[in-house]
């Protein structure tokens, strides 16, 4: 594994946006997540069951969006951020066949900590909205 | 002291708050944390983070070592599901009940869950080897409110996850609103 560049505090500025992220959603990036978190809460992997409750088709659990809202962030501040709080608000369901995108702006940036206002949304709207708390090198 | 509630349903709630939110033993991970299950997540989440596999990498980091993704947390003290018959549970993993207020919602009409808050702290990053427990604690349940997708409560609950010494490694702050379909507005 080649070595990868971790931000440093210098290197980040308030008001900057992070690389945006389009993740496509299948049911197979569902399922693999739900399974990878063991959650076997039907409404993850069986369809039959997600529309019997209500919804429009198997949806993402939320450990699976927390992993990849976690995901979204260290892929921007490297391997020598850590996550000390992803703290989201839950809106509508990620569903396979819609793109999910994941925006994030630097709302703070200090040496205790770095906030990140994070969003994901697809075609139905916020999926989930909140903020992730780094620590990275001075 | 129960605080007085007019609204019945909410008064029968009042002696959950506080208490643990369904067994009120700890949970204990079926398996310490470990590098198959981080593989297969990382795997699932395409997270190419190298600090999470590669001891070579992840030595040259603050961490000193390998770690485990920090949204993991949640996922090592999940219960060990029985598969057959998980539907008609409604996805209960399995079929040990215990006395709550979501169960006590379903019984009064308030059948419906949609979870509307995810908050996870971490004090520091696992590592192979850490056996987690969790405590889960309701904290909260609000007085009856008129939601978009109908009338309903939402519940909230703190778990708090230990490790082997008895040390918080992580939290998590959840709250999920039970409400009755139909008793909303027209397109909920």
């Amino acid at each position: 594994m080649s070595a990868v560049r971790s931000k440093h505090l210098k290197e980040i500025s308030v008001g900057e946006e992070l690389p945006r992220f389009d993740l496509t959603v299948t049911a197979t990036v569902i399922v693999a997540g739900a399974l990878a978190s063991r959650d076997f809460m039907p409404a993850h992997h069986d369809r039959d069951f997600a529309t019997g409750q209500g919804a429009p088709d198997i949806f993402m659990n939320i450990l699976t969006t927390n992993a990849y809202v976690s995901r979204f962030v260290t892929d921007w501040a490297g391997p020598e951020a850590m996550v000390r709080k992803i703290a989201i608000r839950l809106g509508v369901p990620a569903v396979p066949g819609q793109t999910l995108t994941f925006t994030g702006t630097v709302a703070t940036a200090t040496a205790k900590e770095v906030e990140i206002d994070i969003k994901a949304s697809n075609e139905f709207g916020d999926h989930a909205t909140g903020t992730v708390t780094l620590t990275v090198p001075v | 002291m129960a605080a007085k509630h007019t609204d019945p349903i909410r008064e029968k709630l009042e002696h959950f708050v506080g208490k643990p939110l369904g067994s009120p033993e700890p949970q204990v991970a079926p398996d310490a944390v470990n590098l198959p299950m981080i593989r297969h997540w990382v795997d699932a989440m395409d997270d190419r983070n190298p600090v999470y596999l590669y001891e070579d990498a992840a030595k040259r980091t603050r961490f000193g070592g390998i770690v485990a993704p920090p949204a993991m947390l949640q996922a090592w003290t999940m219960g060990r599901p029985k598969i057959q018959g998980i539907a008609e549970r409604g996805g209960s993993p399995d079929d040990i009940a215990f006395d709550n207020p979501i169960t006590a919602l379903d019984e009064e009409g308030f059948v419906a869950t949609l979870a509307t808050n995810s908050e996870l702290e971490f004090e520091r990053y696992l590592r192979p080897g850490d056996v987690l427990r969790s405590v889960n604690i309701l904290e909260s349940i609000s007085t009856q409110k008129k939601t978009g997708l109908g009338l309903g409560y939402f519940i909230t609950w703190v778990t708090t996850y230990t490790d082997g010494n008895g040390d918080v490694v992580g939290r998590q702050l959840f709250r999920i609103l039970k409400f009755k379909p139909g008793s909303g507005a027209a397109d909920a």
